[in-house]
């Protein structure tokens, strides 16, 4: 998913909850602030009510309200930070500082696995919507149903999974029972699969205004469509069954009051919540406001009065709102840390903020960790450098030797003033998590320019530190003699911490002879640039390297199995990288009891993309504002845990 | 006149078209496409086919364009699949916005320009025209953003006399009644046109007093101010007139760095978001305004030369 958020980087779509910035948190006490009702707590006076301002990242205003969103609007902004303040998903991740499943919050008990792992039952807890219907297992189909036949929108969908690979649901009471078409790895499927469902109330089962439909009330296996293939060879999924063009009916009729923007607060669609809060003003600008759901039916009521989102147009704009004490929750620009983090040296997730920008007194600063790792992709079917650019990066003792130019702690240290983790492999090394290894966490190619020299002379490079090396033996280079390491890598450029790491990097490749011709672009045209080719007769495949600057964030995918990833042929594994015993682990990661492990471990040393250092956000807190705790590494919001003291 | 007036609206018709092919053409160039531009770098094939068949992607160009001219006929700018909103919805919510902050600017710089581009000649070569002229060049070669973040941090966060924030309103009336808010913008913006402003002025004036038609003036008898502002300010109004014809487009367009800077997401932001985002339908739709403004500004300029200057007619 797109993140966006506590200011940092743009990472990619939801995979990409995400941003050249990480994010931005901000929230206030305005006195907006009601009644008084007070209690003590250890950091002074509790108070009941008042107003929560929290600060939106640049460029990342909440559009769309429908928690079916396709790609345009899979986002950190859409999702996490606005919808599932609403809506909530059958199973709520992030707990602390982790990634986990976290049970209180979730509207279903554990899942239990059984059969193999073919079979999967889910049992609801007794949430009620706020028109006073209850949650039930009929609203989890009802969300399966639409996904059966608009799998092609929704852009959670990776083909042969959810719902593809349900073969029937059953219900009884609370419960849901799903049979499998295949065995599924436990942690995978609550992960990656269920994590995805956000169960609908009937008051949506609508085909347009009191028109009511079939789509909801109807069975799973009543829901059947038909798949063509278009003169492409793409895919083309038609409804078939009443039921599933019901469905079909449904969902253009929502998507089309989701575009509605201004009407979404006094929407009877969009009014029924069973989250915690419900909105009560929303403008196209990005300003929303969002007050309790009086009949939330979860465990934490919320003790604010308003909760406001507020849109900001740059990280300056954000800053001075932040120094006029106009936001509670916000996030500081790299470029105004003033004091740079420290480690203790017990591991790169242990991270001591700096002092804070003078201006910044009445906040306390917190660094933020993303649930995501950083990286760029080589494209293994460029057609690029003379035609030779695929086959080089191909070789893994180039990309050994090209990763092992990449100083993370160094750029860390420099660039991101101490916010900011490597990456080593496809599993985040923080925050602290039960799925990184020791292998991963060590750095399998640690910083050595010499290293880096011996790899390529070994392997019959003619390597010129300064100059351009060129292959001198084809028989062990594995490309022409005469081939030049000579390479074009485009980046999102416009921040400086990325434009400086790129000119920090392309000096380190330089020392062994490695060119990188740097060009820097938007955003857009880099991602819509990084995406899977082949050459074909006269068109080209030919891009070399492309970074977007943020990498991936793992939601609604929180379990990192790297199916859309590394897998060959996954819609975002833009290099094309393709490894049969990659894929195998994968699979058993997935389909299999398999930990993280053999796959994690094995993809950190094959080095698919060129890992990168992550920069983490950085979130200013109020501190007036208290229940905020450490900040959640999928930057979800929960403001109903927060509360302002005097 | 009426014969000439429809002469250049034709011309004007023709150029707004022009524009419109221009920026469609360059919109078939962008990576991936719009469907990758709208749906973004997780988009499978299915979806981007899919994309491309409900709007249109999948014929020609020059469909694609005839569609588009048929829809802005209808009224229909087309829909912004980034934001989640009509191409139209969106130019009409930040127009409003742009145009007081720059409207407000460009009349602020207009009064207080003229006087102290006239000024300066009447004082000519005296310590005040130094002191103005110098002051003008530092305003002029003063970076928007620098002078609006000084102005915010000194004036909002320190003395808190004004808002860090432009008013965050959409309508004209929610603006205008937070003086508060957008006095600082318009302050910011107009500090940088009134030194450009005023050296036109000052120029332009001592231009004109060293015409034949001033020297027969003063021999007729004419005192200094019946000179200065009866015969000379008249005609040194042409190149300012120019010059606000030329500002239209800018007064429809915005200005991206106070924007930015002020946190009022006014029409320069949403057109440069437009760019950087590769959001087709709204790139063009900022475009196809700004054209408008652009020919309509030029028009208006010509037509205002007739006014002022008597020997300048159109028929």
């Amino acid at each position: 998913m797109e993140s966006i958020g506590w200011g940092k980087r743009r990472t990619r779509r939801l995979g990409i909850l995400g941003a050249a910035a990480l994010v931005v948190l901000t929230l206030a006490a305005c006195g907006g602030g009601s009644s008084s009702n007070t209690t003590t707590n250890g950091g002074g006076t509790k108070v009941s009510g008042g107003t929560a301002h929290w600060a939106e990242a640049p460029q990342a205003t909440p559009n769309y309200i429908f928690p079916f969103a396709s790609f345009s609007y899979f986002s950190v902004a859409n999702l996490t930070q606005f919808q599932e303040l609403m809506f909530r998903p059958l199973y709520w991740f992030g707990q602390g500082q982790t990634p986990n499943l976290n049970e209180s919050l979730s509207i279903a008990n554990l899942p239990s696995y059984s059969n193999g792992g073919k079979t999967v039952k889910v049992t609801l807890k007794p949430y009620k919507w706020s028109n006073g219907e209850q949650v039930t297992p009929q609203d989890v189909i009802f969300w399966l149903n639409m996904m059966k036949v608009e799998k092609t929108i929704w852009a959670g969908y990776v083909p042969g999974t959810i719902p593809d690979d349900i073969t029937s649901i059953t219900t009884s009471g609370k419960t849901l029972t799903f049979q499998l078409s295949s065995n599924a790895n436990s942690n995978w499927f609550t992960y990656n699969e269920l994590s995805q469902i956000t169960p609908m109330p009937m008051a949506w089962n609508l085909t347009g205004s009191g028109q009511v439909a079939t789509c909801g009330t109807a069975s799973f296996s009543s829901i059947t469509t038909t798949t063509t293939k278009d003169s492409k060879g793409n895919d083309v999924l038609t409804p078939v069954s009443p039921e599933a063009k019901s469905c079909a009916a449904v969902y253009t009729y929502l998507d089309s009051q989701a575009k509605k923007i201004s009407g979404y607060a006094t929407s009877p669609l969009w009014s029924v919540v069973d989250g915690p809060w419900k909105l009560s003003n929303m403008d196209t600008s990005g300003n929303v406001t969002f007050v309790p759901n009086t009949k939330y039916s979860g465990p934490i009521k919320p003790t604010l009065s308003k909760f406001v989102e507020l849109p900001y147009t740059s990280d300056n704009a954000e800053f001075n709102a932040l120094a006029g004490n106009q936001v509670d929750l916000g996030y500081l620009p790299t470029q105004d840390i003033q004091s740079p983090a420290t480690s203790s040296g017990s591991g790169p997730c242990d991270i001591k903020p700096g002092a804070n920008n003078p201006r910044l007194s009445g906040y306390n600063i917190v660094p933020v960790f993303g649930w995501s790792i950083n990286y760029f992709p080589y494209n293994f079917q460029s057609t690029g450098n003379g035609g030779q650019a695929g086959k080089i990066f191909s070789q893994l003792y180039f990309r050994q030797a090209f990763q092992t130019l990449v100083n993370q702690p160094l750029y860390i240290k420099k660039i991101d003033k101490g916010y900011g983790v490597p990456t080593y492999g496809p599993v985040p090394v923080c925050p602290n998590n039960k799925f990184a290894t020791t292998t991963e966490e060590s750095n399998p190619y640690a910083y050595n320019q010499q290293k880096a020299v011996n790899l390529l002379k070994s392997n019959g490079w003619d390597v010129k530190p300064g100059g351009t090396t060129t292959c001198a033996d084809a028989t062990k280079c594995g490309v022409p003699a005469g081939t030049p390491l000579s390479f074009d890598l485009q980046y999102a450029g416009g921040t400086t911490a990325i434009d400086q790491l790129m000119q920090g990097e392309k000096s380190s490749w330089a020392q062994a002879g490695i060119q990188v011709n740097l060009k820097s672009s938007t955003f857009d045209t880099v991602i819509g640039t990084a995406t899977p080719c082949t050459a074909t007769g006269s068109t080209p495949c030919g891009w070399e390297l492309e970074n977007w600057g943020g990498g991936w964030i793992f939601a609604p995918d929180y379990y990192p199995s790297g199916e859309d990833l590394f897998q060959t042929g996954a819609s975002s594994n833009g290099g094309s990288y393709s490894n049969p015993q990659s894929d195998n682990l994968i699979k058993q990661t997935t389909q299999g009891n398999a930990d993280l492990a053999a796959f994690e471990n094995y993809v950190a040393k094959d080095l698919p993309v060129v890992w990168q250092p992550n920069a983490l956000g950085v979130a200013e807190i109020s501190k007036k504002l208290q229940g905020v705790g450490p900040p959640n590494p999928l930057l979800t919001l929960n403001p109903e845990n927060w509360y302002f003291t005097k | 006149m009426t014969g000439y007036l429809i002469r250049r609206i034709g011309q004007a018709i023709i150029v707004v078209i022009g524009v419109i092919l221009l920026t469609f053409l360059f919109t078939q160039i962008i990576p991936g496409g719009a469907a990758r531009a709208a749906l973004g770098q997780r988009a499978t094939p299915s979806a981007i086919y899919r994309f491309n068949i409900e709007n249109h992607y999948n014929v020609s160009v020059f469909q694609q364009f005839w569609i588009y001219i048929w829809n802005v006929l209808h009224g229909n700018l087309g829909q912004s699949f980034r934001q989640n909103q009509s191409v139209r919805s969106l130019i009409e919510s930040k127009l409003p916005k742009t145009l007081v902050l720059v409207g407000l600017s460009t009349i602020f710089a207009l009064i207080v320009a003229v006087p102290l581009g006239i000024l300066q000649v009447i004082r000519r070569n005296k310590p005040v025209d130094y002191i103005l002229t110098g002051v003008s060049f530092v305003g002029y070669s003063m970076p928007a953003f620098l002078l609006g973040q000084l102005l915010i941090l000194w004036l909002a966060i320190d003395l808190h006399i004004f808002e860090s924030a432009a008013p965050q309103g959409d309508t004209v009336w929610q603006i205008l009644s937070d003086p508060r808010g957008w006095i600082l913008p318009v302050f910011s913006l107009s500090a940088i046109t009134i030194a450009g402003f005023s050296r036109y002025m000052r120029s332009s004036m001592m231009e004109q007093l060293t015409e034949d038609y001033i020297r027969t003036a003063r021999a007729k008898g004419a005192g200094p101010s019946r000179v200065l502002f009866r015969h000379a300010l008249r005609n040194a109004l042409i190149p300012i007139i120019t010059l606000l014809g030329l500002s239209l487009p800018a007064i429809v367009g915005g200005a991206i760095i106070t924007e930015t800077v002020f946190n009022y997401p006014g029409m320069g932001l949403l057109t440069t978001n437009a760019a950087t985002q590769n959001d087709v339908q709204l790139l063009v739709g900022t475009t196809l305004v700004a054209a408008v403004a652009t020919v309509i500004g030029n028009l208006v300029a010509d037509l205002l030369y007739a006014v002022v200057d008597p020997r300048v007619r159109y028929s």
